[in-house]
């Protein structure tokens, strides 16, 4: 049951690897998120080099978005011109992040700043969807609607260089989907993720898209980061592990399409509240590892430093 | 055991031809040896493998001060050891040490402990036992030492450094054997087998034989294409995910 992974230089058992898959893969169709967040981690702990997790994790994501990015297509709920502005910010931030994940590998701080990108991020999302989750299920219980489209696009409005987005029914100004393309493209090469749980939020809450088009859209924009990121990892780090990519594909997308019809029997904020739980507990445990004292506080690399 | 004994069969043959060989030739040489195989091919279902080391060395009276130490040496690999620290509560890596000479791989099989066999010194002169690691510390401005110890705990933890006094078998007087594993995690390279032959303290003898670490097949092709052709390696990445998100998306394709 073992296979040989060429580029980790190490052997695995390819059955939890494809558990793995598939079960990231299904709680990324229930949720309707990469899972990319919840793979690295786990890879990390199955003892696979953390530059190889994070660098072959994209591959998942971009496998899983693809499949939820046809179906939308299918639907015409794309924004195609929105897309294609948000990945102009997002190659720069890719180029980026590589950069910097490079640097930080030679410093010796690759493990410390995964971790603690980890943590801040997961511990934030997590919180801010847990109470929102909480407030929609008490008002659903007392039998109040509440709306959750804030009126005001304050600063939003006030930037220049507007454009027409059609399919989104906006004219907005460019800077802010640049921007947002910018953060997830760096946060998909020094994380793994692509980014879907902070696109999304955004999309609604800074952009105010209408929400028919926020998830193909945003699957788009995740499945050009995350190949763009995949290439530049293999070309600058050499860390993506074909082998492990596809054990981890096949397994995820067939977890994808189980999990979106498992997540079609529960209500969204009954689903967000879950995801809210998942993300909290990960970032937990992410956080105790970091004071936790380590067996050996001594730690070696390869290579130069 | 029966396979075990297909197994070794060639080899006590061979060990036979030597000692036969040998006898012919005694006053040139007390110490002739063989590995039971000069190449390890990592393949994809590799889990580690044995290799045997054998030989023969000349009959004498007194065999009370004779030892022999078996080692085999991965290719020498630069290391980075850091040392974390705790900073605000976060475990931080803070200092580092640099090695240049420590074998990515290093096994030794002796008749006794080292320490018992030979002098410190003697024993240093030709690298015996994990104490006589010593590597070269580059660009550390603190005592490398507890960084050596470290780096040396971490390859026995995880099983590429091992010591291992007594496990030399003795199948006659004069023909010895030892089984050396190469595990999976093992680097690729050269590696060399090194057999010594001490008497009352002092190196009388020593033969050594390259052994060959390599990947075969798929694995090597992938390994080579990811570092020659990283381009096509990570366009191909993507186009397999790609392609394979399409496909199950067409064959979960729900009636709408």
């Amino acid at each position: 049951m073992e296979i040989y992974l060429p580029v980790a230089e190490m052997s695995v058992n390819w059955l939890i690897i494809i558990a793995l898959g598939t079960g990231v893969g299904f709680l990324s169709g229930m949720f309707g998120v990469g899972g990319g967040f919840l793979m690295t981690p786990l890879l990390v702990f199955t003892g696979i080099p953390s530059t190889v997790a994070v660098a072959t994790t994209l591959s998942h994501v971009t496998a899983s978005s693809m499949s939820g990015a046809l179906t939308q297509w299918r639907k015409r709920a794309i924004d195609f011109t929105m897309a294609a502005i948000m990945l102009v910010g997002g190659v720069a931030g890719t180029l980026f992040g590589v950069w910097l994940f490079a640097l930080m590998r030679r410093q010796g701080q690759m493990d410390l700043i995964v971790a603690l990108s980890y943590v801040v991020m997961l511990g934030g999302i997590g919180f801010i969807m847990l109470r929102e989750s909480l407030a929609t299920l008490k008002a659903y219980r007392s039998g109040v609607t509440i709306s959750s489209r804030p009126v005001n696009r304050g600063w939003i409005q006030a930037l220049p260089f507007k454009m027409r987005f059609r399919q989104s029914r906006l004219y907005i100004s460019v800077i802010p989907p640049i921007g947002i393309g910018f953060v997830v493209g760096m946060l998909s090469a020094i994380m793994g993720i692509g980014g879907g749980f902070i696109i999304v939020p955004a999309m609604i809450y800074l952009l105010r898209m209408p929400t028919r088009v926020v998830m193909g859209t945003s699957l788009v924009q995740i499945i050009a980061v995350t190949a763009i990121t995949t290439v530049l990892q293999a070309t600058s780090n050499y860390a993506v592990d074909i082998v492990l990519a596809g054990l981890l594909v096949s397994g995820g997308v067939v977890g994808a399409q189980l999990g979106v019809r498992a997540g079609a029997r529960l209500r969204g904020e009954q689903l967000r509240f879950l995801l809210a739980v998942l993300v909290l507990v990960v970032g937990a445990g992410l956080a105790w590892q970091l004071v936790a004292r380590p067996a050996d506080v001594y730690s070696l690399s390869e290579g130069a430093p | 055991m029966k396979r075990h004994a297909r197994r070794l069969a060639p080899l006590l043959l061979a060990i036979g031809l030597l000692a036969i060989g040998w006898g012919g030739t005694a006053q040139a040489q007390d110490l002739v040896s063989g590995i039971s195989q000069d190449v390890v091919q990592i393949t994809s279902n590799y889990t580690g493998t044995d290799i045997v080391v054998f030989g023969a060395i000349e009959r004498e009276l007194n065999t009370q001060n004779r030892d022999i130490v078996v080692v085999v040496r991965g290719p020498d690999e630069p290391m980075t050891v850091r040392r974390r620290d705790r900073v605000a509560g976060v475990w931080v890596n803070r200092d580092a040490a640099r090695f240049e000479g420590l074998p990515a791989y290093y096994y030794l099989a002796a008749t006794k402990p080292v320490a018992q066999i030979a002098s410190r010194e003697a024993l240093a002169r030709y690298g015996l036992g994990l104490q006589a690691l010593q590597p070269s510390a580059i660009g550390s401005h603190h005592d490398p030492e507890p960084f050596r110890q470290a780096a040396i705990r971490y390859h026995r933890r995880v099983g590429l450094y091992t010591e291992n006094p007594g496990s030399i078998d003795f199948l006659s007087e004069t023909l010895f054997r030892t089984r050396v594993p190469v595990p999976a995690g093992v680097t690729r390279g050269q590696y060399n087998v090194e057999v010594y032959l001490f008497r009352d303290g002092q190196v009388v003898s020593v033969q050594s034989t390259p052994l060959f670490v390599d990947a075969t097949g798929l694995e090597r092709r992938l390994f080579n294409m990811a570092h020659d052709a990283p381009l096509s390696y990570g366009l191909a990445c993507v186009f397999m995910a790609m392609l394979l998100g399409w496909i199950s998306a067409v064959l979960f394709r729900r009636p709408d």
